[in-house]
C-alpha cells in the first residue's frame, strides 16, 4: 500500500463521508424522535396479528416483524440507512478509478513509481476506511437515540451487533461491485446515475421481498442478503445468502485487480 | 434540432437500462401476484393492520387480490423509479457538457443558449414520455392472464399520467440544477440529496399523524395510488403545486443558464 495514495485518496473523500454521516444520523434521530408514539399503535397490532394463522403471517414476511420493540423499530429504519450506505458506497465504487481518467489524471498517476495493483489496494483502502467512519458516526448516533428514546427497556444487544455488522458487509458489496461494472465499461462518464441506478434499483426490486411469499428473482439484491428484518426476526444472519454476499464482493474485486491491471488507460492528447 | 438528436441518441443507452430495471420490477411483482390473486383470507389480515404500519411497509389499504390493488401498491416505485431517473436525465444534460469540457464548443455554434436549453429539455422530454409509454405497455401485457377490466385500465392510465408528472416535475428540478450549480459535480450530488429527503419525508408523512404536514414537501405524496383510485382523477391543488414548482425551476434555468459563467 502506498501511503500517499492513500491520504490523499482519504482526504479528498472526508467531505463526503461528513455529508453523508450528518445526513443519515440526522435521519436516525427523526425516525427514532417518532418511534414512542409509534410503538404504542404497534403494541396493539402485535396482539392483533397474533391471532392470524402463522401460515398467513409467513405469506407477508410478517411472523418476524414486531415494530413495537426497539430493534423491530430499528430493523425498518435500518431498511433506510442501508439505502443511503449503498448509495454512498456504489459512489465511492463507480468513481473509485474512472475519476482519474474522466479528470485526466490517470496518466499522471499511473506513471508514478508503483505498480497498478498497488494503487488500487490504498485506494480501496482508502474507500473502505471512509466508509468505516461513516458506520462508526451511525453506530454512535444509533446508541444515542436508542438511550433517548427507547425509555430504559431491555433488548438484546447481540441482534443489534448483527444489525450494525450488517452495513460494512452491505457497503462491501456495493463498492466492489461498482468498481467492478466501472472497469467492464469503456468509460463512466457521471458516476451518479451509475450509482443511483444500481442502489436504488437493487432497492426497488428487494421492495416486495417480504410480501406475497418466495419468488427466487429477488436474491439477485443484496438488500435482501442482508435483510435487518430477519436479523431482528431470528437473531441471526441468514448465512446462505450472507456468504453468497461475500462471494460476490470477493469476485467482484478479483476481477477489478484482474482488469484494472490489464486496462488500457486513455492518456491526455 | 441537431442537438436534439445528439441528445436522444446519447440518453438511449441510460434509457434502455432504466426500462430493463423497470421490467423486472414489475415481472417480480406480477409473478408473486401469481400466488396470491383472489385469496381473500390475505385481505382480512390486511384489514387489520392499523394505517401507520400499512403505511410504513407501503401496503396502502388496497384490496391486494385485484390487479388494481397490486399496481396501487407498485405506484410508489414506478413514481420513485420515474423520479430519480428524470432527475438525473435532467442535471446530466446539462452539466455533461462541462464535465467533457464540450461546453465551449457547443456554446460557439451559431445557436443562442436558450435554444441549447430548448432542445436538450424536449430530449428529456421525449426520454420521460418514453419511459412512461414503455412502463405502461409492460404493465397492460404482464396482467393479461388475469382479465383487468375496464376500471384497472382507467386506474392504470390515471397512474400512469401521474409517473408523468412526476418525471416531469424531476426533469424540471434537474435541469435547474444542471443550469444553476456553478461545478458540475455538485448538480449530481444535490440531486440526490432531493431525491433521498423527499423519499424518506414520503415515509415519515404516513408514520405519525402530527407529520402529516410533511405531504405538502414530498412530491411522491403529490400523486397518491389511493386517492388516485377512489375519485378517479388527479388532486387539482397538488397538480398547482406540480405545475407552479415546474414552471419556476424552468424559467430559473434559462434565466441563470443565460448569464452564468461556463465552468472550465
Amino acid at each position: 500500500m502506498s501511503k500517499n495514495i492513500f491520504l490523499h485518496e482519504f482526504r479528498t473523500r472526508l467531505k463526503s463521508v461528513l455529508t453523508w454521516s450528518l445526513g443519515i444520523s440526522a435521519l436516525i434521530l427523526f425516525f427514532f424522535s417518532i418511534f414512542p408514539s409509534f410503538a404504542e399503535q404497534a403494541e396493539l397490532t402485535t396482539q392483533l396479528l397474533s391471532k392470524f394463522p402463522p401460515a398467513l403471517l409467513e405469506a407477508f414476511g410478517m411472523n418476524r416483524m414486531n415494530l413495537s420493540t426497539i430493534l423491530g423499530f430499528l430493523s425498518l429504519v435500518m431498511v433506510f440507512i442501508q439505502l443511503c450506505l449503498a448509495i454512498q458506497a456504489s459512489n465511492y465504487g463507480f468513481g473509485l478509478v474512472s475519476i482519474e481518467e474522466n479528470e485526466l489524471t490517470a496518466d499522471f498517476l499511473l506513471s508514478k513509481p508503483v505498480s497498478r495493483a498497488r494503487v488500487l489496494t490504498s485506494k480501496l483502502l482508502a474507500a473502505v476506511s471512509s466508509l468505516l467512519v461513516t458506520d462508526l458516526v451511525i453506530l454512535l448516533v444509533t446508541f444515542i437515540s436508542i438511550i433517548l428514546f427507547n425509555g430504559g427497556r431491555t433488548y438484546e444487544l447481540r441482534t443489534l451487533n448483527l444489525l450494525l455488522l450488517s452495513m460494512p458487509i452491505l457497503q462491501l458489496c456495493f463498492l466492489s461491485v461498482g468498481l467492478v461494472i466501472s472497469l467492464l465499461v469503456k468509460r463512466v462518464r457521471s458516476v451518479t446515475p451509475y450509482s443511483l441506478g444500481l442502489a436504488f434499483g437493487a432497492y426497488v426490486l428487494n421492495a416486495f421481498a417480504g410480501v406475497f411469499g418466495d419468488v427466487k428473482l429477488e436474491y439477485i439484491t443484496p438488500f435482501k442478503h442482508l435483510d435487518p428484518v430477519y436479523i431482528v426476526g431470528y437473531a441471526a444472519f441468514n448465512s446462505p445468502l450472507v456468504l453468497l454476499n461475500l462471494a460476490i464482493s470477493l469476485i467482484a474485486l478479483g476481477a477489478s485487480y484482474w482488469l484494472y491491471i490489464r486496462r488500457d488507460i486513455p492518456a491526455v492528447s | 434540432m441537431n442537438i436534439f438528436f445528439r441528445e436522444l441518441k446519447a440518453n438511449l443507452k441510460s434509457l434502455l437500462i432504466w426500462c430493463g430495471v423497470m421490467i423486472l420490477l414489475i415481472m417480480i411483482a406480477v409473478m408473486k401476484f401469481s400466488a396470491f390473486a383472489g385469496d381473500p383470507s390475505m385481505l382480512a389480515m390486511l384489514d387489520a393492520m392499523p394505517k401507520a404500519m400499512v403505511d410504513a411497509m407501503s401496503l396502502r389499504a388496497f384490496n391486494l387480490t385485484t390487479v388494481s390493488g397490486l399496481f396501487g401498491i407498485m405506484f410508489l416505485y414506478f413514481g420513485l423509479m420515474g423520479g430519480i431517473a428524470a432527475a438525473m436525465w435532467g442535471s446530466d444534460i446539462i452539466s455533461k457538457e462541462e464535465r467533457d469540457k464540450t461546453v465551449e464548443f457547443s456554446l460557439v455554434l451559431p445557436v443562442s443558449r436558450s435554444r441549447v436549453i430548448t432542445f436538450k429539455a424536449l430530449a428529456g422530454l421525449v426520454n420521460c414520455i418514453a419511459f412512461v409509454l414503455i412502463t405502461w405497455a409492460v404493465s397492460l401485457l404482464a396482467v393479461q392472464k388475469y382479465n383487468p377490466d375496464q376500471a384497472f385500465n382507467q386506474f392504470l392510465a390515471l397512474e400512469m399520467e401521474a409517473m408523468f408528472m412526476i418525471e416531469l416535475l424531476f426533469l424540471a428540478i434537474g435541469m435547474f440544477l444542471g443550469c444553476a450549480m456553478k461545478q458540475y459535480k455538485r448538480s449530481g450530488s444535490i440531486a440526490v440529496a432531493i431525491i433521498l429527503v423527499t423519499y424518506f419525508l414520503s415515509v415519515m408523512a404516513g408514520m405519525d399523524a402530527k407529520l402529516d404536514f410533511l405531504k405538502y414537501f414530498t412530491p411522491f405524496k403529490y400523486f397518491d395510488a389511493g386517492a388516485l383510485f377512489h375519485t378517479g382523477k388527479m388532486d387539482g391543488g397538488y397538480l398547482l403545486i406540480t405545475a407552479t414548482i415546474i414552471v419556476l425551476c424552468i424559467a430559473g434555468a434559462y434565466w441563470i443558464y443565460n448569464k452564468r459563467d461556463l465552468y472550465i
